[in-house]
């Protein structure tokens, strides 16, 4: 069967990352530290602010949107543009591609079974702590399933712009370099650290423009619209759609040239 | 004069996580670990002399690493005793270093981007080489091998036996009173492997330096070393002269013939034949461990002649090679 | 054996990194990208800072200025540890592989001979950064600039990186005893960026633990307040620097203790 070889894959990483005990473990404690700063910050900004909503986003909102996104961070985060540059560089990248699975394909599967883990671990508790801390400001009804697909969605364009960016490793050697800038790039402008409704205008116009938005802040907003008109969820998750194939075929376009070229120069 | 290394009675344990197989075993092991103790090296004892070049050997995972790293300080015996040039190595790292110096199988020590010479240089000021001293032994390098053209070739830019080279020169360069090599001449083509024996060699007879050598490679033992230590599963087999090692196995002859046929389907039944000794063949000759005691090799010839059309036959003493595998797997009566 | 003083120390340090230089140089488009990638992650910061704060005139009791000095003053106190600890980041692959066994064979301190093989040049764009932050938000909040202010900065500013630099240590030490040690550091990487918020943000029981459980408050909040609020410095303040001095002797053991504990992989 076809998938089962994607699956044995989901199933290693799910054990290989298990192993790593104290390192969930740590991760836990930074995202519960990284909260509680976020949370007095921003109830510090909406105190200065003397007004309940902001942008209009309220205090809860805002505060759901931002611990969502970092549990969406980490949910997401496959650190593909150092596998890919560390592959490239150790010389291991030749017997990747001597595998019978696509290079993009392998990689994407080998990384799963964290997904799995990652959700379990982090994702779901994060989800569950907040719906009962706000007492209810996030709204359980179909914008679950909308944002389910959305995140689906998000995680595909992600690992596309991640694959991208990765490629370019095989034209220079820094590695550091290149990963810093996606990922400045990627967690300002896709509204993981300041939801977007926060942006000045002219900015936020660009901003909607750009893929980036899709990845954090399209999910996020859908989740957070108690009331969805069927228009609003139909344009963000068409966005989604369109730039999920636009990256997708730019990544692969890109590998395969890049491949060529490099094959063909033997570097 | 005292031994520059005693070994007394050492043992070091390690502890090791047993993991649990298969996502369920991943689960559990997320709860509760399992740890196991193993005793990596076992009660060892030897001293090493001045200028002495010991083979230090034993199959893989046997603990040779393991007894090297007490003997350089990086790590601390579980029970025991080891003094290093009248040092306790563990509580005295860094002044022990002073002393040794290191290859290290095939981790090189050298600054990566950085050309030899550069490499050197930072060297004599670490180890605080004098001006004379460093000259000398760089003429004294020049003497050995051509090591001008690789003086200024980054190190990253090398090959592995270019690699291997410098990185014992590096060790020999402070002038230390031991060195280790811990299988210098692994993954190296025939002819840089000679080079680096008669290196190690001239260093040795030169400078009196003491060499710690573990391999896998017979032909290091047999060009460099009088003495040899064997160990396995953490236990001493063997500490004496090479010749007395051979004497165990006088008896041995290997007796080499060549037959019509497949080789290999032939020494299996050769091996049938004659149930008493070991028979393996390669590309050329079936070769056959023949113990004197049981039978001579002229009768065990004429044995095989009357069922076999021999094309042609020699007589080996037993190598090294042969009475290490036999020691592997045999021990010493 | 000749004695090893400071001044041997000195004199290998500057020949091991003039030679990190020269073989850096070897590597000048790693060394423009990882540049460019500096400059895009500061210039983020400066972005968020701005969508932020832009629209409160002050945040609890903060004014805009202050909240700018508070982030440049991170921003310069994080230089030294990104400039000479940055192998710290390589620790747990030399660990992991067993390579780091190749340090434990010289006659030299382990730590120093460890940490003075790399010198990270990039760190000095986040110093220009920095110091022009500080150089704006002092003249327009109007501090006094007096030699004694200029010494006092110094002072703190070296406080303030010595508690960065020893939470590094740590938190790159724990790769001795944990397989996985990158979430540790990344964690305490984090710190940084909850470091230039002002502590009174916080409520009382989290004041306490930024204080003197997880000492994030010193990284600038604390040395600060000697410059930005001269007549209202708390005592902990003028601690600051003792306690610099003692969390990066801490540190030290931790790591030394760790490196001997350290058997290498392999029999």
């Amino acid at each position: 069967m076809k998938l089962k070889k994607y699956l044995t894959l989901t199933r290693a990483g799910i054990i290989e990352s298990l192993q790593f005990r104290l390192a969930t473990v740590v991760m836990v404690i930074g995202n519960i530290l990284y909260l509680i700063v976020v949370y007095f910050l921003w109830k510090a900004i909406y105190a200065s602010s003397g007004t309940d909503i902001v942008n209009g986003m309220t205090f809860s909102d805002t505060l759901i949107y931002l611990v969502l996104a970092t549990a969406l961070f980490n949910f997401m985060e496959m650190y593909t543009v150092w596998e890919i540059g560390r592959s490239i560089q150790s010389g291991k990248i030749v017997l990747d591609l001597l595998k019978p699975i696509e290079y993009r394909r392998y990689l994407f599967w080998s990384y799963s079974g964290s997904f799995i883990t990652q959700f379990f671990f982090t994702f779901l508790p994060t989800f569950i702590i907040v719906a009962a801390v706000t007492h209810g400001a996030i709204h359980l009804g179909l914008n679950l399933l909308f944002f389910v697909i959305s995140v689906v969605m998000a995680v595909s364009i992600n690992y596309s712009i991640d694959f991208l960016v990765g490629t370019i490793c095989l034209y220079t050697e820094s590695i550091w370099g290149i990963n810093i800038m996606k990922q400045v790039i990627v967690l300002l402008l896709s509204g993981a650290t300041i939801p977007i409704a926060f942006f000045p205008e002219p900015l936020k116009t660009i901003v909607y423009y750009l893929p980036f938005q899709s990845i954090y802040n399209a999910p996020l907003s859908i989740l957070l619209d108690g009331t969805p008109q069927p228009q609003t969820v139909l344009v963000t998750l068409g966005t989604q759609l369109l730039w999920c194939i636009v990256m997708m075929i730019l990544s692969r376009l890109f590998w395969k040239i890049s491949l060529r070229q490099i094959t063909v120069n033997g570097g | 004069m005292s031994p520059i290394i005693e070994i007394k009675n050492v043992t070091k344990e390690f502890k090791v996580l047993n993991r649990r197989e298969g996502l369920r075993g991943s689960l559990k092991d997320l709860f509760s670990r399992d740890y196991r103790t193993v005793r990596a090296v076992d009660n060892i004892s030897m001293d090493i002399e001045q200028g002495e070049i010991v083979g230090y050997l034993g199959p893989n995972g046997a603990g040779k690493s393991t007894t090297i790293k007490m003997m350089t300080g990086v790590l601390e015996p579980t029970s025991g005793e080891i003094l290093v040039g009248g040092n306790v190595p563990y509580q005295n790292r860094t002044k022990n270093a002073q002393e040794i110096g290191v290859v290290f199988g095939q981790r090189s020590q050298l600054w990566w981007a950085l050309p030899l010479v550069e490499s050197f240089r930072l060297l004599k000021d670490i180890y605080q080489i004098s001006d004379a001293d460093y000259d000398n032994m760089l003429a004294l390098y020049q003497s050995l091998v051509d090591i001008e053209p690789l003086l200024h070739k980054p190190v990253r830019q090398m090959s592995l036996g270019q690699r291997t080279l410098s990185d014992i020169l590096a060790a020999f360069l402070h002038d230390p009173k031991i060195v280790f090599l811990d299988e210098p001449t692994i993954g190296l083509d025939v002819s840089m492997k000679s080079k680096i024996r008669t290196l190690i060699h001239a260093l040795n007879r030169e400078k009196k330096t003491t060499v710690i050598l573990t391999t896998h490679d017979m032909g290091d033992v047999d060009a460099l070393c009088r003495r040899i230590v064997i160990i396995d599963k953490g236990k001493m087999l063997y500490d004496n002269d090479i010749e007395h090692l051979k004497g165990f196995f006088g008896s041995y002859r290997t007796l080499k013939i060549r037959v019509d046929g497949d080789l290999k389907t032939q020494a299996d039944v050769i091996q049938n034949a004659l149930r008493d000794f070991s028979v393996s063949a390669d590309d050329e000759w079936i070769s056959i461990l023949v113990d004197e005691e049981k039978a001579k090799v002229i009768d065990v010839l004429g044995q095989l002649q009357r069922s076999f059309s021999l094309r042609d036959m020699q007589l080996e003493e037993i190598s090294t090679e042969e009475v290490i595998k036999k020691i592997y797997e045999e021990g010493v009566q | 054996m000749k004695r090893k003083g400071l001044g041997f120390y000195f004199r290998i340090y500057c020949k091991i990194l003039a030679q990190d230089l020269k073989s850096k140089m070897s590597y000048r488009a790693d060394f423009i990208i990882s540049t460019i990638g500096m400059i895009f992650t500061n210039i983020s910061g400066f972005i968020s800072f701005w969508i932020l704060f832009r629209s409160f005139p002050s945040i609890n009791g903060w004014s805009y200025y202050e909240m700018l000095f508070l982030y440049g003053f991170s921003l310069v106190s994080l230089t030294p540890v990104q400039c000479f600890f940055d192998n710290n980041w390589s620790l747990r692959q030399y660990v992991y592989s067993g390579d780091f066994i190749k340090y434990c064979f010289r006659p030299i301190n382990l730590f120093f001979y460890y940490q003075s093989e790399v010198f990270d040049i990039k760190g000095l764009g986040q110093l220009a950064f920095g110091i022009g932050t500080l150089a704006y938000s002092w003249a327009k909040i109007g501090l006094a600039f007096t030699p004694l202010m200029l010494l006092k900065m110094i002072v703190f500013l070296i406080t303030a990186s010595l508690i960065m630099i020893a939470l590094q240590n740590a938190a790159a030490a724990t790769c001795f005893w944990i397989q996985n040690s990158f979430y540790v550091l990344d964690l305490a990487f984090r710190f940084k960026d909850y470091a230039k918020y002002p502590i009174t943000i916080f409520s009382p029981v989290f004041r306490f633990i930024f204080t003197f459980v997880m000492p994030i408050a010193f990284i600038a909040y604390y040395p600060s307040l000697v410059i930005l609020r001269p007549d209202e410095v708390p005592l902990l303040s003028w601690l600051s620097p003792v306690f610099g001095v003692v969390f990066f002797l801490i540190s030290y053991r931790i790591w030394m203790y760790g490196a001997t504990k350290y058997s290498g992989t392999g029999s």
